[in-house]
């Protein structure tokens, strides 16, 4: 048993209590080994498997820090990963009360639906696109249980890479002859456009952030299966919003979806 | 008064001598329109010297650029064939005193349009779209510039150069766009980003220009503006840009 189990544990209880009473935590950064990326990996596992027991459903996985702009934030050259539960999932256009997610944040992204399970040892680029059943637009929109969204790269990964909920768009495009890489993306809210990006700003494209997921999930033995969904990052800079508001996403190839904010 | 010829004169010789100069505004007055009037009197010198006009070019069409810039309003600028460069050629960093570049889209007229035009009507007169950057190069001390005097320095314009056209009959109004250095992306963006639709880009060009006592010509360039802010260019860099659909366009920095 690793010696700083009992740490982990605790860790992983503050950001659980933050998520069920919706109040904040302090960063968890100093309970933890400095920088000790495994540790985080260790306590979001801690809760991703308490989450299990409580009958969550796992559906996919997010990837997060896909921004290069992000990564020099936070002074980290790799992306992060994260769990989606089945109750993270919203209807498109689907009015959700802003209280739902803690200091939300929303991003514009190109989700991935697995057809079939990706677990031999190091999947490749074509293994991966063969293993693709189809791409839809998406919005997620983040969170952070840690107060002020003040985070370091232990900070969102233990607290399951800031996830919150997800909206997909409804229309699946195949991904033969789709450009992700040079896919324009455009975020509005009442028409105001709030982001903008293309595929290039998502680790030079989608495709290869959802590469680096399978490989990883592979070497975690948590490969990706048969209907997963993969968030594959952001398209461009994540926007703060408040109740009220509507934002549609478009991105090009992929159609558009949307998602609103009551108070 | 307000000396147009002189001031045209002296923005154009900024221009030639690739020499910074203080703000127009810092010593006289100025009103848009009179901003206007010495951009086309300056053009009007660039011509007498059998420069051949080409085509507009449109400003400030996307908010964070406006930003960049401290700018609030579409600007327009006029285009000649001195201010071509080559598709895959080189450019002279010296005939410049800092210049910028800006990924943008290009339309191609088949026809002329002018005053209140619709987004079909402004279509109907397009033979062609293509990838495209420009190169600003404001005349002024430290890129720094009011309303007025962006106007008057011809929009910052300096340089254009067009990849290859296509019909215009995919739909352009969100297309990814990545101008990269040395094949390294540093702005990444769409289409989209110029005014919601880079047709409402072509709309305004026919206004403003009429406005300004011309219209857009068959066979003229319409350079519909940054869908990106600019990043400042460097001796010796590979400059591309690549839009969805569209393709690419590029040239190379002298040393």
């Amino acid at each position: 048993m690793p010696p700083h189990d009992a740490a982990i544990l605790a860790a992983a209880e503050r950001i659980r209590t933050a998520h069920e009473t919706n109040q904040p935590t302090p960063p968890v950064r100093d309970q933890l080994p400095p920088g000790d990326v495994a540790a985080a990996y260790a306590v979001q596992k801690v809760n991703t498997d308490h989450w299990l027991d409580a009958r969550r459903r796992l559906v996919g996985r997010k990837i997060g820090l896909t921004s290069k702009v992000v990564q020099k934030q936070l002074g980290v050259d790799s992306p992060d990963f994260g769990m989606l539960f089945a109750d993270m999932a919203l209807a498109d256009g689907e009015d959700v009360a802003l209280g739902r997610v803690m200091q939300p944040k929303v991003e514009a992204e190109v989700a991935l639906v697995m057809e079939r399970d990706l677990a031999v040892p190091d999947p490749t680029l074509t293994e991966l696109i063969s293993a693709v059943a189809y791409a839809v637009p998406a919005i997620e929109i983040v969170g952070s249980r840690i107060a002020n969204w003040d985070i370091k790269l232990v900070d969102t990964i233990a607290d399951n890479a800031s996830s919150g909920l997800f909206v997909l768009g409804t229309t699946p495009v195949g991904l033969a002859g789709l450009d992700l890489r040079l896919a324009g993306m455009v975020m509005e809210r009442r028409g105001d456009q709030v982001s903008i990006g293309a595929g290039a700003a998502c680790l030079g494209n989608p495709l290869n952030a959802a590469l680096w997921l399978a490989r990883t999930m592979v070497r975690v033995g948590s490969p990706l299966r048969a209907g997963d969904i993969v968030m594959t990052g952001a398209l461009g800079p994540m926007v703060t919003v408040v109740p009220g508001d509507v934002i549609e996403v478009r991105i090009g190839g992929l159609g558009s979806v949307r998602t609103a904010f009551s108070a | 008064m307000t000396d147009i010829q002189k001031l045209a004169g002296t923005v154009d010789n900024a221009a030639r001598e690739a020499r910074a100069i203080a703000q127009l505004s810092t010593g006289t007055t100025l009103t848009l329109a009179q901003a206007y009037a010495i951009q086309k009197a300056s053009i009007g010198l660039r011509l007498a010297r059998g420069e051949r006009r080409v085509g507009v070019k449109m400003g400030f069409t996307n908010r964070a650029k406006a930003v960049q810039m401290g700018v609030h309003d579409i600007v327009c600028g006029r285009l000649t064939d001195s201010m071509v460069i080559e598709d895959g050629g080189t450019v002279d960093f010296a005939r410049y005193v800092h210049p910028r570049i800006e990924p943008e889209v290009a339309f191609l007229l088949k026809a002329p349009l002018e005053g209140s035009v619709t987004p079909a009507q402004a279509l109907a007169a397009v033979e062609a779209i293509a990838p495209a950057m420009e190169l600003i190069d404001s005349r002024y001390e430290n890129f720094k510039f009011s309303l007025e005097d962006v106007v008057a320095d011809n929009a910052s314009s300096s340089g254009f150069v067009v990849g290859p056209w296509h019909r215009p009959d995919v739909d352009f109004s969100n297309l990814g766009i990545v101008l990269s250095f040395d094949g390294r992306p540093v702005q990444i963006g769409s289409s989209a980003a110029i005014l919601g639709h880079p047709l409402r880009s072509l709309v305004a060009a026919a206004r403003m220009s009429t406005a300004g006592g011309e219209r857009l010509e068959a066979g003229w360039i319409v350079m519909a503006g940054s869908a990106t802010t600019a990043e400042p260019l460097q001796r010796g860099l590979f400059v591309q840009t690549e839009i969805q659909t569209l393709g690419r366009v590029a040239f190379t920095v002298g040393t």
